[in-house]
């Protein structure tokens, strides 16, 4: 990774230079060794900055979105989540595609942030969970791929055969109701309604979200386990078929909700009843619900 | 529901999402013919059952009803075309995302309902309020339990 860490380097000078792009999007090592939040950098000068190490978890494609009225390009670096995350935003028609020029880097899995917190520097640290289970390593959409291709794709072939994963879904499925209502309503219990989650999400990108309209009154303002499962499950609903499983909203959330537990049971049926699906992995404006077959099964005669 | 509601008195409250076109027009026919349903449904018409969003039926949860049906036209018989198609893929999600957080899944149902099936009506209502007595009171993503 330091290897790639300079070519990153090295091109981002090289497209700062040339004036080709107002600012690279990539992440910098931040306050604790396991951490490495996203770097705006403007300046040839400061390409130094950039690094690329087990903890890039921050999906940088979301920032994209402040700079879609801004004049001049921007340079972007994708891992395989954030490329699927791009998509998605180019699905949702929140970005043009030439505004942005994509540079891709293979990912060999990021780090779990929690553990890294909890073993220190020299314990054997797991990769984060998301990462264990992820399918498409590299980027889907780029414009320079660094780092070797070819050894990048045969690491992917192998994730890719391996099944999808939902044993955790499974296993809350087996919960009698009264079990999963208390597990929910215990975890819905704690959030804060900070809206991390939801603004860290690329699929999150509504001009104005329902839970801003406070005219409207969507949501109330008590916080307490109904308000606050109201806005978990509408989000859920909103992102379904959109969530590129990318887990930030699951790192983001301070509270530590397992909000991954209800994306990926929407995942997981809309595998079941609508085919095989893997969003942000295709551009081609066929969502799963945002389009329907005439034989979907019949459940509601 | 009221504050002096009894365990001995209790009668379910069910929300009916009504599509305008069909469903809507089938409980008309119902009433004209003079088939006896039970009173525990409230209808609330809407254009197409493709206009029921999720946050309709989690807010209809959170303030107090024990069950809700959405009833649209049968697949085909849309009068906007294609809304019933949209609204069975998104409700067959929801039914399961629901099951999934705790909720019984008797409580959420959808149904299609034409605009000549006044007997239909009448039996699913009566079914679905049977059922939720049956579970009883719902407590559970209520507001202010
Ligand atoms: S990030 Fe966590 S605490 Fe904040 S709103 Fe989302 S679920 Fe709630
Ligand atoms: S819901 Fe979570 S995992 Fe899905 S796209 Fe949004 S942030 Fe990523
Ligand atoms: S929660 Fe829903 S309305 Fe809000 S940003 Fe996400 S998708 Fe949009």
């Amino acid at each position: 990774m330091k290897e790639i860490t300079l070519q990153m380097q090295e091109l981002a000078r090289e497209l700062l230079q040339k004036g080709e792009v107002n600012v690279v999007l990539g992440w910098e090592k931040g306050t604790f060794w396991y951490l490495s939040p996203p770097a705006f950098v403007d300046k040839p000068e400061d390409v130094e900055r950039l690094v690329y190490d087990d903890y890039c978890h921050h999906n940088l494609s979301k920032y994209l979105m402040d700079y879609r009225y801004q004049e001049g390009k921007v340079a972007v670096f994708l891992k395989g989540c954030d490329s699927r995350a791009f998509n998605i935003l180019l699905e949702d028609n929140q970005l043009e595609r030439e505004k942005y020029v994509l540079i891709g880097i293979p990912c060999p899995g990021m780090k779990d942030q929690e553990k890294a917190k909890e073993f220190g520097v020299n314990g054997d640290i797991p990769l984060a969970k998301k990462c264990q289970e992820c399918k498409y390593p590299n980027p889907l959409v780029y414009d320079y791929f660094l780092g070797d291709k070819k050894a990048a794709d045969e690491a992917a072939a192998t994730k890719e055969a391996k099944a999808k994963e939902y044993s955790d879904v499974e296993q809350m499925e087996k919960m009698t109701s009264d079990e999963k209502y208390d597990f929910w309503s215990s975890q819905y219990e704690r959030c804060i309604r900070c809206y991390a989650c939801r603004n860290v999400c690329p699929a999150c990108n509504c001009r104005e979200c329902i839970f801003d309209q406070s005219r409207t009154g969507w949501i109330g303002k008590a916080n307490n386990a109904s308000e606050n499962q109201f806005f978990a499950l509408t989000r859920a609903m909103h992102v379904a078929g959109r969530c590129i499983e990318c887990g930030e909203c699951e790192r983001a959330c301070p509270m530590h909700i397992p909000i991954m537990l209800l994306n990926k049971k929407l995942i997981k049926d809309i595998n079941e009843l609508f085919g095989e699906y893997d969003a942000g992995v295709k551009v081609d404006g066929v969502l799963p619900l945002g389009h329907f077959d005439k034989n979907d099964p019949e459940e509601f005669m | 529901m009221s504050v002096k509601e009894t365990s001995s008195n209790w009668e379910p409250k069910i929300l009916v999402f009504a599509c305008n076109w069909c469903t809507y027009a089938g409980a008309d026919l119902a009433g004209l013919s003079r088939l006896q349903y039970p009173p525990n449904i409230r209808i609330l018409r809407v254009p197409c059952s493709g206009r029921v969003n999720p946050q309709f039926v989690l807010r209809a949860f959170q303030r107090g009803v024990d069950g809700v049906l959405v009833a649209g036209c049968h697949p085909g018989d849309c009068h906007y075309v294609t809304g019933n198609y949209f609204t069975r893929r998104r409700f067959l999600l929801m039914q399961r995302l629901l099951e999934y957080v705790g909720l019984d899944p008797e409580r959420f149902q959808a149904r299609w309902i034409s605009g000549s099936e006044g007997p239909k009506f009448q039996e699913v209502v009566t079914k679905l309020t049977e059922d939720i007595k049956a579970l009883g009171p719902n407590r559970k993503l209520r507001d202010a339990q």
